[in-house]
Parts: C-alpha cells; sequence; structure tokens
C-alpha cells in the first residue's frame, strides 16, 4: 500500500497539470469549436515568462500574476481575435491548422524575444518546493506538490462555481448549446464566447506555471507532452465535461507514474509510458460526444463549404493538374471570351488554362537553372526541396483529396529513410532497392495507422495521428535496428550499374524522376474512378458508403499509397543527407508539415511543389542569421496562419485564381472594348431563386 | 425611436444563403400594435424573412428599421436588446437548462436582474405548466411546453416587436387556442406581431395583414378579408391551366 502511494502521490501533480490543460482545452472546444492545440504553446510562453522573470530578480508573487493573468489571457485573447473567430463554423482542417501553427511558433517566438532560456531551477508557485510539509500514510507531501494540488483544486473550486452559480456561467452553458439562440435573448455571444477563452487561457497558463518546477529546466519539449497528456484527458472527457476532465487529468497522472513505477525500467517502461496517450486516444476517441444537443440554428447557416466551395475548387481533372486552373467565374468569363468550343487547337486550349502554361514554363525554367548555373549550396536547397515536395504530394493525396488530415507523415518519411538506411548500410542492398523497400514498409505502417482509425474522421483523426507521431518518435525510432537514438543512420547516395548519381546534378535529376512518377501517381488517382470516390468520401463518408463506395478499403489504400510517396520521399532526402536522425522526422516536423502544406496549398500538386521548394529555401535563408533567430521559420510559419484564415485554398491556388482571373478580363477586354470595365459579370438573375446562383 | 414609425419596416429586402439566393426585393411593414402575417408554401422565404429581420441572417441588399431605427447589419443581440423577440421555427429553447434558466438567462439580460422576479411571475402566471416544471431541463418538456416556453420569454415584459415562426406546427387544437390567446394577449399590451404560418385560417383570425411570398417574392399584400379568397392561388402560383 506505502509502495503503490510513494508512486500514486507524485503522480498526482502531473494529473493537476494534466487535468488544467484538458479543463482548457474543453472549454474552449465547448465555448467556440475550437480545439486550440496552441494552449500547449500559451503554457510554455506563460511557464517561460514566469520563471525568466523570477531570474531577473522579480517577487514570485508578481512574476505568477503576470504570467497567469496578464499574459496568458492577452495571448490568448490576441490569437481569438486575429485566428480563430474566423474560423469558428470552417472545416475541421481549416480550424485546426492556425493552432497547429501557432502550437509551433510562439514558443520560438517567446525564446526570440527573451533571448536564452533561464538556467535557475524553477520555484514552485509558493511555498518552498523541496520541504516536506506533511505525510499521508508514511509518504511524504513536499511544497512542490502540495503548492500545485492546492493551486488546482482553488480554481477548479473558482471553475465550477462560476459555470453553476452565476449569470455569466449561465451565459457559458447556454452558448455551448447555440450561440444563436443566446444572441437572440439579447445577448453578446461573441463577448461570452471570447470570456470562456480567456479563463481557458488563464488554466493553460497557469498549467505552464505549475508545471515548471516539475523539471529541472524549463524546456519547451515538456510542454508538448504536457499537452498530448492533456489532450488524452480532453478525450476522456468525451471534449464537453469539465469534471471528467478533471478525473481523466488526474487518472493519467497517478496511472503514468505508477506504471513508471512498477515496470522494469528498459524500452518497456521508457516506451510504454510515452504511448499511453496513444493508447487512450484509441480507447475513448471512437465514444466521440455522445448525447450532443444539436445547435437548433443551425439552419441559419448556408451549407458548409465543403460541399458548395470544394466541389468548385477540387474539380478532378483540372485542379489537381500542375498549377490548377480555380476560379469558375473565370473560367466563364474566358470561355465566352474565347468562344470556346468543346474541340480546340493546343494553343487555344494554352490560351484558355494560362496558369497551366505559366507553371510549367516556370517548372522548365528552375530545372534548366538547377543543372546549368545554380551554385553547389542552393542547388543542395533545391534537392532537398524535391526531396520534400514528394512528402509534400504524399499530404496532397492523404488530406487535400481524401480529406483525412495526418499529423503522423513526418512518421511515414522516417521510417522510409530509416528502413533503407539500415537495410543499405548492415545487408548490402543496392540504395535504391532499399529506398522502394523503405517505401514499402511506410505503406505497412500507412495501413497499420488506418486499421485502428477507421471510425475516425476530422479532428478525432488528427489527434490519433498526432499520438502515433509521438509514438513512433518514442518507441520506435529510438531502437537501434531503426533510427538508433540520437547517432542516427547512414544512408549513401545510389548508383545504377554504372551510373551514379553522387554529385549533385545527377541527384537532382534522380530526385526531380522520383517527384515526377509520385505526383503522376498522385494525378492518377485524381483523375480516375477511384479520384471521383475520394472526392465522394471527403464530403461524407455515410453518404459514399451508401451508394456503394467500400470506404474502410478506400481508407485504407489511400493511407497505404500516401505513406509509401512520404516513405520514398523520406529515404531520397535521407540519401541526399547522408545520414538521418529521428529529430530530421519527429512529430514536430508532422505539424510544420501540414502547417506548410495547407498555407501554400494542399488543392494541387503543383502546390505540393512550391510547399517542398519554400520549406527548405526558408529554412535555409534563415540559417544565414545568427542563432538566435533560429526558430524564425517556425514564427514566419505561425504568422503565415494570419493569411490562411482568409484564403483557405492556399497561396498558391489563390494566386493562381487571381490570375486566371486577370488574365480572362484582358482577354476579354481585348476581344470586346469596354467589357471587363462596366459589365464584369453579367448573371442571370432571372429565377436563380432556388438553384445555385453563381455570384 | 421615431414616433408613428413602423414597428418593422422591411425595404428592398434581398438574402442568400452562400450561393443560393432566398429572398428578392421583400418590402413590407407592421405598424405597432398591428399583426401581420406572413403566409407561403414551402421553401417561400418565410423564415429567412422572420431570420433576416431579427439579425440571424444577413442581409444582401436592403433595409430594415425597427421603430424607425435601421438596423440592417447589427448583431442579433442588438437587435434583440432593442426589443425584438423571435421565437423560431422548430425547438427555440436550450434543452440543457431548466425551465427556470432559459426564463432567467434572457429576463436578465433584457430587463436587469431588478426585473427577473417580476417578469418569472408573468410568465409563469400565463403558462401555469410551466411553473409546475420550472426545475425540470427543457429538453424533457413536451413539443407543445417547449413552445409555451419559447413564448413565455415573450411574455415576462412585452416586446414591441414579436416574431413567431410556425407557432402551431405540431400542437394539439387545444394548446393552439392557449397559445394563439397568449399572443392576444401580448398583442393588447402593445407589441406588434409577425407571424409566419403554414396553417393560414389560424393566423388570419388574428392578423390585420396579409403579406403573401412566392419564391423569395411577396406577390400580395393587404387585408385578411381581401385576400382569404383567393389566398390558394397566391399562394402556389397560378396554376398549369
Ligand atoms: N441554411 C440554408 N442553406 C441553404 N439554403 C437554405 C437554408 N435555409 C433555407 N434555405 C433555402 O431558402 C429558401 C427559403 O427557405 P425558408 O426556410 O425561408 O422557407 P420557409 O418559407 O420558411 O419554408 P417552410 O414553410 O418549409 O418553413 C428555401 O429554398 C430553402 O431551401
Ligand atoms: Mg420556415
Amino acid at each position: 500500500m506505502t509502495e503503490l502511494l510513494g508512486y500514486a502521490i507524485p503522480g498526482i501533480p502531473f494529473g493537476c497539470v494534466f487535468a488544467l490543460m484538458a479543463i482548457g482545452l474543453v472549454l474552449t472546444y465547448t465555448t467556440s469549436g475550437v480545439f486550440n492545440l496552441a494552449f500547449g504553446a500559451q503554457a510554455f510562453v506563460s511557464g517561460l515568462a514566469f520563471v525568466s522573470l523570477i531570474s531577473d530578480g522579480w517577487p514570485r508573487w508578481a512574476a505568477a500574476l503576470l504570467a497567469i493573468v496578464v499574459l496568458g489571457p492577452a495571448v490568448g485573447l490576441a490569437l481569438d481575435r486575429l485566428l480563430f473567430r474566423r474560423v469558428r463554423t470552417a472545416s475541421p482542417i481549416v480550424k485546426l491548422v492556425p493552432s497547429l501553427g501557432l502550437l509551433i511558433a510562439l514558443p520560438q517566438l517567446a525564446l526570440i524575444i527573451a533571448g536564452s532560456v533561464p538556467t535557475i531551477a524553477p520555484p514552485a508557485l509558493f511555498l518552498d518546493a523541496q520541504r516536506v510539509y506533511a505525510h499521508v500514510l508514511g509518504v511524504p507531501v513536499s511544497g512542490l506538490e502540495l503548492s500545485i494540488m492546492v493551486a488546482t483544486a482553488a480554481v477548479v473550486a473558482l471553475l465550477l462555481v462560476l459555470a453553476r452559480a452565476t449569470p455569466l456561467g449561465l451565459q457559458m452553458r447556454a452558448v455551448v448549446e447555440s450561440p444563436r439562440l443566446v444572441e437572440l435573448s439579447g445577448i453578446n455571444a461573441g463577448r461570452v464566447g471570447a470570456t470562456a477563452w480567456v479563463i481557458s487561457s488563464c488554466f493553460a497558463g497557469l498549467a505552464g506555471v505549475l508545471l515548471a518546477p516539475l523539471y529541472s529546466q524549463i524546456d519547451p519539449q515538456n510542454y508538448t507532452v504536457l499537452l498530448v497528456w492533456g489532450i488524452a484527458a480532453a478525450v476522456i472527457a468525451r471534449f464537453e465535461s469539465i469534471p471528467l476532465a478533471l478525473g481523466g487529468g488526474l487518472a493519467l497522472g497517478i496511472g503514468q507514474q505508477v506504471l513508471a513505477g512498477y515496470l522494469p525500467p528498459g524500452v518497456i517502461a521508457s516506451g510504454l509510458r510515452p504511448s499511453l496517450p496513444f493508447i487512450v486516444l484509441l480507447v475513448f476517441l471512437p465514444f466521440g460526444r455522445r448525447n450532443r444537443i444539436e445547435d437548433p440554428l443551425a439552419g441559419c447557416d448556408p451549407p458548409p463549404s465543403t460541399m458548395v466551395e470544394d466541389a468548385r475548387r477540387y474539380r478532378p481533372a483540372s485542379a489537381l493538374a500542375v498549377g490548377a486552373d480555380v476560379g469558375t467565374r473565370a473560367v466563364g468569363l474566358w470561355h465566352r471570351a474565347l468562344g470556346a468550343g468543346p474541340s480546340e487547337s493546343l494553343a487555344a486550349r494554352a490560351v484558355r488554362r494560362p496558369t497551366t502554361v505559366v507553371a510549367w514554363t516556370l517548372a522548365a525554367l528552375a530545372v534548366l537553372s538547377a543543372l546549368t548555373w545554380v551554385p553547389a549550396d542552393w542547388l543542395l536547397t533545391m534537392t532537398q526541396g524535391l526531396a520534400f515536395g514528394t512528402v509534400f504530394v504524399s499530404l496532397t493525396l492523404l488530406t487535400g483529396m481524401s480529406g483525412q488530415i495526418s499529423l503522423c507523415q513526418a512518421s511515414f518519411a522516417g521510417l522510409g529513410g530509416f528502413v533503407a538506411g539500415q537495410l543499405a548500410t548492415q545487408m548490402g542492398w543496392p540504395v535504391l532497392v532499399a529506398g522502394v523497400a523503405g517505401g514499402a514498409l511506410a505503406a505497412l505502417l500507412g495501413v497499420i495507422v488506418a486499421l485502428p482509425t477507421l471510425r475516425l474522421a476530422g479532428l478525432p483523426l488528427a489527434l490519433a495521428t498526432l499520438a502515433f507521431a509521438l509514438l513512433a518518435d518514442n518507441v520506435l525510432f529510438p531502437v537501434s535496428w531503426l533510427g538508433d537514438g540520437a547517432s542516427g543512420v547512414r544512408l549513401p547516395r545510389p548508383s545504377i550499374g554504372p551510373v551514379r548519381f553522387a554529385a549533385a546534378r545527377p541527384f537532382f535529376i534522380l530526385a526531380l524522376v522520383l517527384l515526377v512518377v509520385s505526383a503522376g501517381v498522385v494525378k492518377r488517382i485524381g483523375d480516375g474512378t477511384t479520384g471521383r470516390y475520394l472526392f465522394a468520401m471527403r464530403g461524407s463518408e455515410t453518404a459514399a458508403s451508401s451508394v456503394g463506395i467500400d470506404v474502410r478499403k478506400l481508407r485504407i489504400g489511400v493511407f497505404a499509397i500516401s505513406a509509401g510517396i512520404a516513405g520514398v520521399g523520406g529515404a531520397l532526402y535521407g540519401s541526399l543527407q547522408g545520414s538521418l536522425v529521428p529529430e530530421d522526422f519527429n512529430y514536430e516536423i508532422s505539424l510544420v508539415l501540414l502547417v506548410v502544406a495547407a498555407i501554400v496549398g494542399l488543392g494541387s500538386i503543383g502546390g505540393a511543389v512550391v510547399a517542398g521548394l519554400v520549406y527548405t529555401t526558408l529554412q535555409r535563408a534563415v540559417a544565414t542569421l545568427p542563432t538566435r533567430y533560429a526558430g524564425l521559420v517556425a514564427v514566419l510559419f505561425g504568422l503565415a496562419t494570419l493569411s490562411y484564415t482568409r484564403h483557405p485554398e492556399g497561396i498558391v491556388d489563390f494566386l493562381a485564381g487571381r490570375f486566371s482571373e486577370l488574365w480572362a478580363r484582358l482577354l476579354g477586354a481585348l476581344r470586346t472594348p469596354g467589357y471587363g470595365r462596366d459589365a464584369p459579370a453579367p448573371e442571370p438573375e432571372a429565377e436563380p431563386a432556388h438553384g445555385v446562383a453563381r455570384p | 425611436m421615431t414616433a408613428g414609425a413602423p414597428a418593422l419596416d422591411v425595404d428592398g429586402l434581398s438574402a442568400s444563403y452562400g450561393h443560393l439566393r432566398a429572398l428578392f426585393d421583400v418590402s413590407f411593414s407592421v405598424d405597432p400594435g398591428a399583426a401581420v402575417a406572413l403566409v407561403g408554401a414551402n421553401g417561400a422565404g418565410k423564415s429567412t424573412v422572420a431570420r433576416v429581420v431579427t439579425g440571424l441572417v444577413p442581409a444582401g441588399a436592403g433595409r430594415v428599421r425597427i421603430g424607425g431605427t435601421d438596423v440592417t447589419g447589427r448583431h442579433a443581440w442588438e437587435i434583440a436588446r432593442r426589443g425584438v423577440t423571435h421565437v423560431t421555427e422548430g425547438r427555440s429553447v436550450f434543452s440543457s437548462l431548466t425551465v427556470e434558466e432559459n426564463l432567467v438567462l434572457t429576463f436578465r439580460a433584457t430587463l436587469g436582474r431588478a426585473g427577473v422576479g417580476a417578469a418569472l411571475e408573468r410568465s409563469f402566471a400565463a403558462f401555469p405548466r410551466l411553473g409546475e416544471r420550472r426545475g425540470q431541463s427543457a429538453g424533457t418538456l413536451s413539443g407543445g411546453e417547449q413552445r409555451m416556453l419559447a413564448l413565455a420569454r415573450a411574455l415576462g415584459s412585452p416586446p414591441k416587436l414579436l416574431v413567431v415562426d410556425e407557432l402551431s406546427f405540431g400542437l394539439a387544437p387545444v394548446v393552439v387556442e392557449q397559445v394563439y390567446a397568449a399572443l392576444d394577449r401580448v398583442r393588447d399590451e402593445g407589441c406588434a406581431l409577425l407571424l409566419v404560418e403554414q396553417h393560414v385560417d389560424r393566423a388570419l383570425r388574428l392578423a390585420d395583414r396579409v403579406v403573401v411570398l412566392r419564391k423569395g417574392r411577396v406577390v400580395a399584400d393587404g387585408p385578411p378579408a381581401e385576400l382569404a379568397p383567393k389566398l390558394d392561388e397566391l399562394v402556389l402560383g397560378p396554376g398549369p391551366g
């Protein structure tokens, strides 16, 4: 008994912080529909501020006040205003990307501002952390543990009183059910939502400050772990129940310590503990929100954009061509301008698809430059861009075309790279064959991820894949026969018979060929019948299966192919670099990949290629700055989410659409003088009342 | 607030859901203390008019004035604070809150802390059944009781304009009479009414004017006596013959 308690009591403080995090997540999710993963980052910012201020000589209470009740809510409110308020009714991925971008960007921004991580041991919120204040059944309770428990109990009690016994609490419970109905009662639902957001930001800030002294130094890594445990507890709470979030957090905190205490040290123990959140997620996610009450006024919203907007954006054949021509309005305009008929010459097609022409011209120029005058270091960056372009293409297939949000794409890529490296160096396989084998094993891993997550979609699927990425980081990649921990694996550049790809330019061509092949595979899938099935599945899985599409098989297949392509991309990257370490493909890279893909453009293969090049070029550009600014790329991605909330189709498709529109206007102006100016869109407004009226 | 201005004035209103246009140049007005019935076939746009008036759906073009004040583009809560109550189509109560909490939520926001007690009493006096069930969660009320609760929000303190969408839908005849009696009472206190009804006959007994919508446009606007004989044709459009 005392032994059990001896493990359990140190688990309680962890449980408290997990619970605070989970409560924050649940509170914003129920009141605003956004699952704010950036709370992990907000907790870090508050924790860092607390410790930094104290190391600057501030009194503890002042530092705590500033970090928890000023900084926490200020950051939260700013994010709500600038980002989240715009996406409340958007599709799951549009809601997720800004919070992911911030999760990556905020800690780096804070570190850049702070200059350095304070080296002092973080103190407890109050009391003396080391001193033993009491004994429970013979188990000592330190000031650290006591302070965390007291603080948590106090704020949770405060929250419950607020929710049950105050007008604001009543309003918050009503907003959960229907913000519109609340507005009809004369209450500003937006303000109620913002208040909930402020409160939950305080919870995140408090969690961050309380977590700091549990480790010897403040480290962003620990805050991601906190976030993941918090997510697990929020999932136990079915995203809706605050008492269950508290209970779930405590149970997980205690459970992980007890497990760690009883299990033998070694891989099982060190691997099992980090995988606990993943197991919890898989067990609890399928339950979802049980008897969720529908918003009675949902009928005031226009149909969700996935059905109307995307049907126009993701035209299977044209949109997945390089440099997709989006904007049906523009299509209509230039059709009219040209009087284009069904059969037309190549030249007429070129005029009609200006973005395709421009995209191919740019691509050809880039390849020519790479093969002639580009200096070696930039050629390397371009080749890296092609390798990552392959990984991005895999996301286009999985997330862009099929609507499956994957936060473990880097794990697939990493597995491909590590397997290829092991086969090439340990077994002496030819590198190209090893790379293909790596891709195949990654595809197998894709199936392994797809199977237990078959019933998940949207946010739950994203969380499950995130948990899987962490599992891979903690359990799969450290083992010696795979990623081999810190030492990593070597992977030489390949050769086919006499043709050697060791030099930079031949390798560039190899990378280009692999990218084109994977892009071709994805394009074929997108243009064919499968593409239409995927599109149907993307709209609604239930509807798709009701018309006889085997959604399970489709999902497993698409996960396998996507993971396989990512694996080949990972092997390609490894071979280019000469070696790989697990950090090259950890969960954080997965998040970055999805954010970059979404910002640049998930809807087209052209977007994926551009994303690869942007990703590596930016990193290279920032590498020339002093080390303090190493996190600048992450900050840039975070800022880019600001544009993303306005143009969720991505920069590439947005620009392509704008360009085609301009082009069409230009053509129109040439054909019929004055047409582009005073009669922009002569829409037949006769009786589109009960049909679709194009704007 | 302009003296003598109509309680509600809708002028050249159009509205869309995404790319789907639902209203075209709709104009009509409701005088203070008057009752106007908005009738039309399914999908004619009646609920959309109600939603635009109370700020739930944005107006694409045109103006909405409440008591002479332009409220176009205002938030729903601002419009509600100007004395407009909207009993929406379908469920119009918070299922997870109790009967009393549902009412307190509205009364506190519109009347302030001091007015809540008196308003609760008035509502429970109008619908004693609600008083008996004040601690019960609203989701477990019967459909008729839920409609009563939604209407009771307007009874605590009569609004300037009450917009009611399909009040009698799914109610037993006795209950229909009960809720209409309540409407009568609110109107006697000077509240203007905009009634959306499928069951035209019952609405026409109460209304001073009828506005007929067809496919998002106003096709007739006049006193019930004048329009009642040809109402079927107005609602459904000219027959095939
Ligand atoms: N949320 C929505 N998204 C898209 N279209 C909508 C939406 N709500 C209503 N519509 C369309 O707008 C038009 C008008 O709808 P509205 O609900 O105003 O009709 P109504 O006259 O109230 O019909 P009913 O008598 O059936 O309630 C209909 O064609 C309907 O299909
Ligand atoms: Mg209706």
